[in-house]
């Protein structure tokens, strides 16, 4: 039992944070959103940083890391509401350095790790919410591969990226497969989100597909899991700065002669901000220490890592805004962004409600033992 | 990082399982399984069998004749007790007093007062809280004189938990009205057999009588009896609050609590109503992120490496939670938690319960009893404005 860093994560945290603070400023991020929401210059910047490749194995390029690497990236991401999405890289890296054929990791992962292709996760389907077990995407076979035709929605940077990771019903059960953006029969669309990041369509038509595994439930869920630890940890640092920025701003602020920091009505919210922030940032240990475990160990720690994390997030975007008083519901000011973040990461693999069902479905006699 | 206890520390842990289950009574686990009242003779009967084997202080150096276990032992060590359904050690004494006594008192008093409190003899209480001080602490006014060598103290303290059991008491007293409030307070032990001396139990909202207000009428009390210098008492009372840390969470008990909960909602069918079993999966949750702010703190003690800013939040967390899971038990038994039948706390009772439920009996009592503990030890309101400073200086 130890949550210490070690000297390695603590670089890597501050190589990021760099980058964040020096690379990745308001204004960047303002011109971002401003042009769609996804700026390939960036993404290639973290790629350069090595961190496209966090999850690749060194023999394809990367830097062979694990989940408490990738949950101090996704931290100082967060703080600096970064729009490019990393996640997605870490979810299709891990699925595919995971569960992919040898041939397959060997054509993809060094390309996925230098920032060559952005390959995403294209799972989210009308009719199934969050529900992983609900895909009417089809495959079949077709010649020596597959072709797969369906419509998928919510696709981050769908029209950026290079390949996307799908899952589709073959003979009755999910598969998972990998489709080229520029394959026949692939269209894509796009649009912002909330937060000012992009997303988009995948409408695919007899579109040629790799298998990366037949057990695609299996493969899907492990994907989505990798990308709650990501959420969680982003949401840790962007509700860390989201604190910082109120802390500062209401001890800079005057009302009636005082800074209204003295006000107690104002400092107990503070202190409730702090209390989800750390039992949040417990969550983010506990999901990124339990990615690794055995399947039903390992969802049911997502799960309610989610639920506190989704509490977290919704109370320190909402006072943050509320503690900032008209300021804060303004564009021009940065808190709202914050909020923002928050409001779309709660709704992002699954909210609060969702995870709360799979808790409750879940919950056994536990004979008092979690860890 | 790692969230596996390592290969020596769960060798511990089964250790400490193994002594547990071969030592403690099995009908004061009974009781604690199933929330029924305690008797001073229970409590002290655990007490000594602990102090027996040296692990009454668990907390304590060696050099004192404690184990000497790092932070994360004593979290196993207490976290197994809990789990096996011991009561918790009343820790007026080997909690509270003895860290103080081995930090400040001189080798006499560690002599004549440490080895009653390790093994269990004798019966400590807390007189710090009046009736016109409560969170404002350092406005009290028990007034202690000193005279020749001896101290003359007049005065009350209120809220002594157990303290109609008590045979010493250490107290917060007034040795002077210089400067600031805080500067004046004296560290003082008292034996309450003494002349002057009255305590009168008070009636708390579940029927029990768990707190005391003591009296003092010119009670005369020895000068050797004083800790440390005359009005230095409130750095050493500071010193005793350092001491509680993430013990006051209780998160041992929550999770032993939490399964109780679970059979309770199974016993009233309710187990598959969505609506509540949604609830006892959001208690899960609480409990679980509860856990991991205790072991990160754990993990700051053992490794010395970081500083932590959060331990004011494990009060806060841990005396909501257990109120939360009083509240869903009352709610699980629902309509059978009504009857309040005062007999039927006590173990073995043979009458009737209304319904059947005798499981249900406490339930309502241990709800009303947990109101306390977002009041005690520094109400919440008080830790928030200790968190916020925190964050806003």
């Amino acid at each position: 039992m130890d949550f210490d860093f070690s000297d390695d994560q603590a670089a890597l945290r501050d190589a990021v944070q760099k980058w964040v603070e020096k690379g990745y400023g308001f204004e960047r991020r303002r011109a971002t959103v401003a042009a769609g929401g996804f700026d390939r210059a960036a993404y290639g910047e973290l790629a350069e940083l090595g961190l496209a490749g966090l999850y690749v194995s060194e023999d394809h390029g990367g830097l062979g890391m694990g989940p408490v690497e990738a949950m101090v990236v996704m931290e100082e991401l967060g703080r600096g509401i970064v729009l490019e999405p990393l996640g997605q890289t870490f979810v299709t890296s891990g699925v595919i350095g995971a569960y992919a054929p040898a041939e397959l990791q060997a054509a993809w992962l060094p390309r996925i790790a230098s920032g060559e292709a952005l390959v995403v996760l294209a799972q989210q389907e009308r009719g199934a919410r969050y529900r992983l077990d609900r895909v009417s995407a089809t495959a079949k076979a077709s010649g020596q591969g597959h072709t797969l035709s369906g419509h998928k929605n919510l696709v981050p940077a769908a029209d950026q990226a290079d390949a996307f990771v799908v899952p589709a019903q073959l003979n009755g059960k999910t598969a998972l497969f990998l489709v080229e953006a520029k394959a026949a029969g692939v269209k894509t669309t796009g649009h912002l989100t909330q937060d000012g990041s992009r997303a988009g369509d995948l409408v695919l038509t007899d579109a040629p597909a790799q298998l990366i595994t037949t057990d695609g439930q299996t493969a899907l869920e492990h994907a989505v899991d990798i990308g709650i630890a990501a959420a969680c940890a982003e949401a840790v640092g962007v509700m860390d700065k989201t604190l910082a920025i109120t802390a500062e701003y209401l001890n800079t602020r005057k009302q009636f002669g005082v800074t209204i920091a003295s006000f107690q009505a104002l400092r107990h919210r503070v202190a409730d901000m702090k209390m989800q922030l750390e039992l949040a940032r417990s969550m983010s240990y506990y999901a990124s220490l339990k990615l690794n475990a055995p399947t039903g160990e390992r969802r049911a720690a997502l799960a309610r890592a989610k639920v506190q994390l989704g509490q977290s997030m919704r109370f320190v975007g909402q006072q943050a805004v509320q503690l900032h008083g008209g300021i804060g519901v303004t564009d021009e000011y940065i808190v709202s962004h914050y909020f923002k973040k928050l409001t779309q990461l709660e709704m992002t693999f699954g909210d609060t409600l969702h995870h709360l069902g799979e808790v409750s479905a879940r919950m056994q006699d536990t004979a008092g033992v979690f860890a | 990082m790692d969230l596996a206890f390592t290969p020596q520390e769960q060798a511990f842990r089964a250790e400490i399982r193994d002594w547990v289950r071969a030592n403690l009574p099995s009908d004061i686990a009974h009781k604690v399984h199933n929330a029924l009242r305690l008797s001073r003779d229970d409590l002290q009967r655990w007490a000594k069998i602990l102090g027996k084997k040296g692990w009454l202080g668990h907390a304590w150096p060696k050099e004192f004749g404690g184990p000497g276990w790092n932070a994360v032992q004593k979290h196993l060590f207490e976290e197994e007790c809990a789990l096996a359904g011991a009561p918790r050690v009343v820790p007026f004494g080997p909690v509270m007093v003895a860290p103080v006594i081995m930090a400040f008192g001189n080798k006499a008093q560690q002599e004549r007062f440490l080895p009653g409190i390790a093994s269990g003899e004798v019966w400590w209480s807390q007189g710090y809280s009046e009736p016109g001080s409560g969170s404002d602490l350092a406005s009290l006014k028990t007034r202690a004189e000193r005279r020749g060598d001896k101290y003359i103290v007049n005065g009350q303290k209120t809220w002594t938990t157990l303290g109609q059991y008590g045979e010493w008491i250490f107290c917060l007293v007034r040795t002077s009205n210089e400067g600031k409030p805080q500067t004046g307070i004296s560290f003082l032990l008292i034996d309450m057999k003494s002349p002057g001396v009255s305590v009168r139990p008070i009636k708390l909202l579940d029927g029990e009588c768990e707190v005391n207000e003591v009296w003092f009428d010119n009670v005369e009390v020895p000068a050797e009896n004083l800790i440390g210098e005359e009005n230095q008492g409130w750095t050493y009372a500071k010193h005793l609050l350092s001491h509680e840390r993430t013990n006051i969470a209780d998160v041992n008990r929550a999770k032993r609590e939490l399964e109780r909960l679970k059979r309770i909602a199974k016993a009233e069918g309710v187990w598959d109503d969505s609506r509540l079993r949604d609830q006892i999966a959001l208690l899960e949750v609480d409990i679980v992120a509860l856990e991991m702010l205790v072991l990160r703190v754990l993990s700051a003690e053992k490794s010395g490496k970081q500083s932590l800013d959060i331990a004011g939040l494990l009060k806060i967390r841990g005396s909501e939670i257990q109120q939360r899971y009083t509240e869903l038990m009352m709610l699980a038994a629902g309509p059978y938690s009504l009857p309040f039948i005062f007999e039927a706390m006590e173990a073995g009772w043979q009458g009737n319960f209304p319904g059947g439920a005798l499981g249900n009996a406490p339930l309502a009592a241990t709800y009303f009893n947990m109101r306390k503990t977002t009041i005690y030890g520094g109400s919440n309101e008080v830790q928030r404005n200790i968190v916020a400073q925190t964050v806003l200086g």
